[in-house]
């Protein structure tokens, strides 16, 4: 009897006052502020260094693969991975001819002389743009506006069913997935990546002195060799462009976990560098456009540099500080806080890559595309710059996320050369 | 959802008594429109209409594109309305609501199918290439009668509207920007218009162009399209209470009579603009002649 | 040469706050309306329970509106919830509806850069906000600067300069001097963005803030008002117009 009473005491014990510690898992479900805020400053007595959450550091990147052609039906597909959000893209090919597009036979005569030269093929405009061909990057510049007026590049962007809670099936396109489309689309024509070149598709009518050979024996390299006839003084051969190759560029994340602008624009970087277009040709007697089926034959694009993006989030440690200051200290008070605040505490944390858990908590995000001239080695050049939704990022923040992100195009140069 | 808070019991009974007296709750007559402006903005085919209370924007656009295929001699002719906002609170902005998809109904009959635009005069290459003329309206301010406010503003568009030259040229289409040559105006057949109408106290009270409280207040409307000589194009009578066959026979007499004032008023507006424009170019001619001589 | 920028507050009677605005160097006229604070019905899950939703529409002006509305509305979003204070008395779990319709200027096709409106945009949007009496922390000011291809900066460029242009940026700060906002596109190095930023700077807030690195402020002449003067002067003027009455009375 007293024994039992005795054991039940016992057991009774430890649980009698209800536990005020839970487990981190849900700590983090609760006070997700709090939470962030506790690993990224801890005591300073712990000796802990500040990590994030997820145990990174807040300029390190998750880690990130990259695996091409593993879509069998597309021109070119590549899956990326950034930590756990996960990107597939396919990049199929379909021929345009010129005669369905309206405004193929409609020239401007005012705003753009240039534009009305640019389609009779025997101007000498054209002749010197294709001199240079191939060469640096500033020689063919306005024949990329082929690409942007007849929509050659068309990429959609999907958020998949269950590819984080909250998207349901059946639901329209959201905003996200809609503005994220936006975004490639706007980047594929800032940065001229693709080249209108690679996706024109001829007709060569047959001249005198290769009658016999006709159109099927034209190689890939038959663009060039007309274009040095043409420029070396020969009469211009009569040469058309019957039809385009549209690429139509499908992204779906299957997974979302944070920062899916630069999983999608990774995917999309890495199929187009997989892309290979069949070699084609205008058949003339059937009128119709004809593809070699000779995988020898298919070219892959020639790609104009290798934009990769980098995306920042903010981590305030007061979130509400805007709302409950009396006065919002102004820029240059600021900056002297900032400075000040080496020493002492810090108020925020500029997180690199931020994962779905930090996306959250984050108001203000930067995102930075950033390129190398001369193929690597020159110098740094950005293509596309956002910050948004915050002051904490300014100039000299701005300057250090420049060297991040340079930093990070080495890494993914590599990841995209391996694969 | 897209409703807007309905009337009190004692507003409607205060609407109602009032125009059982002939009394309408801005001083009008029943069948007196309220004052209606109508402005044009720089571009070609902007129009700012002010009916009261209720005002809106329609924006003319031109575009070449290729003509539908089982129709390859006519041009393409669009009217696009959608309520924001910014017309009224009520409205929600990205969900078509049915007042919506109503008035876009109602202006496709009455300006669209009844050809009030040649859509032929829009071609450009059989077949190839046409003009896609495009009309936006934007409703800034509800208080009633969104329907005959924005067929105004339509046809005042259409009618001030210039698209760009296009000549043909071996099978090239050349289209000359508006400061080459003189762009063209759209090629207008007629000039229907509508007139709206309401019903109270089981048809016994018929008033013209009412504000929105008095939409509110009504049993059903009677919609008439019509252009000035007379010709009708369009009636309806969509929802509510029936209405006496009679209603539409006296008021279409009224109707005309509206269409031609409402009509003169917009010929006057466009005659100012075009005045105005051609001072304007003078002016402007001068002064190049002028930089000219100073360089 | 072409003036400041003309705007006007409160042309609309039906919504809490409107603004219209036109900039002279792009054509670009933006005609905005503010319903705040209001019920959202529709979007109960989406709500915070503590701080406002803003939700803001872009309506082209001869364009039904697709990918590049949905993206330039997160940007706005993005900027102006920022400073609404969304947490006073009667705003939490309700929304601010900003609708912004584009009513003149060239129209912006599908993939095209949205760039050259949006500091049309970001001003309509403001004066709207004062217009409704929306509570504020600061106010902002935009600018748009084109970078030609010999590197020059091209301060109130046209439409045909921000085709030409190298590079184009966007940028808005603060009334009191915070870069709230940076979006650029074309090729550019930091240092070019850097000399952007300073120019920016000056346009919304004139040269007095530049007065740290003094030589730079010397240099630039400003023929023109801060475009964050502007943003007071609208309302100032708006409110002698209103008071009139009262002001003659006395």
């Amino acid at each position: 009897m007293a024994s039992t009473a005795a054991d039940s005491t016992a057991q009774a014990a430890p649980t009698a006052p209800p536990s005020l510690i839970l487990p981190p898992s849900q700590f983090a479900r609760l006070q997700p502020h709090a939470y962030l805020l506790a690993h990224l400053s801890p005591p300073a007595s712990s000796q802990q260094p500040s990590l994030r959450a997820n145990g990174r550091s807040p300029s390190q990147f998750r880690i990130t693969s990259a695996n091409t052609g593993s879509l069998t039906h597309t021109n070119g597909s590549a899956v990326v991975r950034l930590g756990d959000t996960t990107a597939v893209c396919g990049i199929k090919a379909e021929i345009l001819h010129t005669e369905d597009i309206p405004s193929w036979s409609v020239s401007h005569s005012s705003s753009s002389l240039a534009s009305n030269k640019r389609r009779k093929l025997t101007s000498p405009a054209e002749n010197l743009g294709a001199d240079r061909e191939d060469g640096s990057e500033e020689t063919d510049d306005d024949d990329d506006s082929y690409i942007e007026d007849f929509s050659l590049l068309v990429p959609n962007l999907s958020l998949s069913t269950g590819c984080a809670p909250g998207f349901i099936p059946g639901a329209p396109p959201s905003a996200l997935a809609q503005s994220l489309s936006h975004q490639i689309l706007s980047l594929l024509r800032s940065t001229r990546i693709v080249r209108s070149k690679d996706l024109q598709i001829w007709y060569q009518r047959p001249n005198l002195g290769r009658e016999e050979l006709e159109v099927h024996n034209e190689d890939e390299q038959m663009d060039v060799d007309v274009e040095q006839d043409r420029s070396g003084g020969a009469t211009p051969e009569p040469r058309e462009i019957k039809a385009f190759w549209v690429l139509y560029i499908d992204i779906m994340i299957i997974s979302l976990a944070g920062n899916p602008f630069d999983a999608a624009w990774l995917s999309v970087l890495a199929a187009l560098r997989d892309t290979k277009l069949p070699r084609a040709w205008w058949d003339v007697d059937n009128e119709i456009v004809v593809c070699s089926d000779l995988v020898s034959e298919a070219r892959k694009l020639s790609l104009r540099g290798l934009p990769v993006a980098s995306s920042f989030g903010v981590f305030e440690a007061d979130a509400a500080a805007g709302w409950r200051a009396v006065l919002i200290p102004d820029a240059e008070e600021e900056r002297k806080i900032a400075d000040s605040e080496r020493k002492g505490i810090r108020r925020r944390w500029i997180l690199a890559d931020p994962d779905g858990y930090e996306e959250g908590l984050s108001l203000e995000r930067v995102c930075l595309v950033v390129d190398r001239d001369q193929g690597g080695s020159g110098e740094v050049v950005i293509v596309k710059l956002e910050k948004n939704g915050g002051f904490a990022v300014d100039r000299k923040e701005l300057k250090q996320l420049v060297e991040i992100s340079a930093q990070r195009w080495e890494d993914i140069n590599q990841i995209l050369g391996q694969c | 959802m897209n409703k807007e808070a309905p009337l009190s019991v004692v507003e409607r009974d205060f609407i109602l008594d009032a125009l059982r007296e002939n009394v309408r709750l801005d001083g009008r007559s029943a069948d007196q429109l309220r004052s209606l402006t109508v402005s044009f903005g720089e571009e070609y085919g902007h129009v700012k209409v002010q009916l009261g209370k209720t005002s809106l924007i329609v924006r003319i656009s031109s575009e070449v594109a290729k003509p539908h295929d089982d129709r390859p001699f006519d041009g393409i002719f669009n009217i696009s309305i959608e309520l924001t906002a910014m017309g009224s609170p009520a409205w929600e902005n990205g969900r078509q609501g049915d007042l919506e998809a109503y008035v876009a109904n109602v202006l496709d009959r009455v300006i669209r199918h009844s050809n009030a635009l040649d859509t032929e005069s829009l071609c450009i290459l059989k077949g190839v290439s046409c003009w896609t003329i495009r009309a936006d309206v934007h409703i800034t301010d509800y208080d009633g009668n969104l329907i005959d406010a924005s067929c105004i503003g339509i046809m005042a568009g259409l009618q001030h509207f210039r698209r760009p030259d296009a000549v043909v040229k071996d099978g090239q289409v050349i289209v000359y920007g508006l400061d080459e040559r003189v762009p063209v105006p759209l090629n207008i057949t007629h000039k229907p218009l509508s007139v709206t109408f309401h019903t109270f106290d089981e048809g016994k009270v018929v008033i013209l162009d009412a504000a929105r409280k008095e939409e509110q207040a009504s049993e059903a409307d009677v919609i008439i399209g019509l252009n000035n000589a007379g010709d009708v194009c369009y009636l309806s009578k969509f929802s509510g209470s029936p209405v006496d066959a009679l209603v539409f026979v006296t008021k279409t007499t009224v109707a005309l009579e509206k269409v031609k004032e409402i009509n003169s008023i917009i010929d006057k507006a466009l005659q100012a603009d075009l005045a105005k424009r051609a001072k304007g170019g003078l002016a402007e001619q001068a002064r190049a002649e002028n930089d000219r001589l100073i360089g | 040469m072409m003036g400041g920028p003309i705007a006007s507050l409160h042309p609309l009677s039906r919504a809490d706050g409107s603004a219209s605005y036109k900039c002279p160097s792009t054509g670009s006229n933006v005609l905005g309306s503010v319903n705040a604070p209001v019920e959202l019905p529709g979007r109960r899950d989406a709500l915070k329970p503590e701080d406002a939703t803003i939700e803001v529409f872009v309506k082209p002006g001869t364009a039904p509106s697709g990918v590049g509305e949905r993206y330039v509305e997160g940007i706005l979003r993005g900027a102006l919830s920022r400073i609404v204070l969304g947490r006073e008395k009667g705003y939490p779990r309700r929304g601010v509806v900003i609708t912004l319709a584009i009513l003149g200027g060239e129209s912006i096709g599908r993939g095209g850069s949205y760039l050259p409106l949006l500091p049309a945009l970001l001003h309509t949007s403001i004066l709207a906000l004062l217009s409704a009496s929306v509570p504020l922390s600061m106010s902002l000011s935009a600018t748009m600067l084109a970078v030609n291809p010999s590197g020059e900066i091209v301060r109130k460029p046209s439409i045909t300069d921000a085709r030409a242009a190298a590079s184009l940026h966007v940028l808005a700060f603060t009334s009191k001097g915070h870069l709230l906002l940076s979006e650029s596109e074309g090729r550019f190095n930091f240092d070019t963005w850097d000399k952007v930023y300073e120019n920016a700077l000056a346009v919304c807030h004139g040269t007095s803030t530049l007065s740290s690195d003094g030589d730079v402020a010397m240099t630039e002449n400003m023929d023109t008002q801060p475009l964050e003067g502007f943003v007071r002067d609208t309302v100032e003027d708006h409110i002698r117009a209103e008071y009139a009455w009262k002001v003659d009375a006395a």
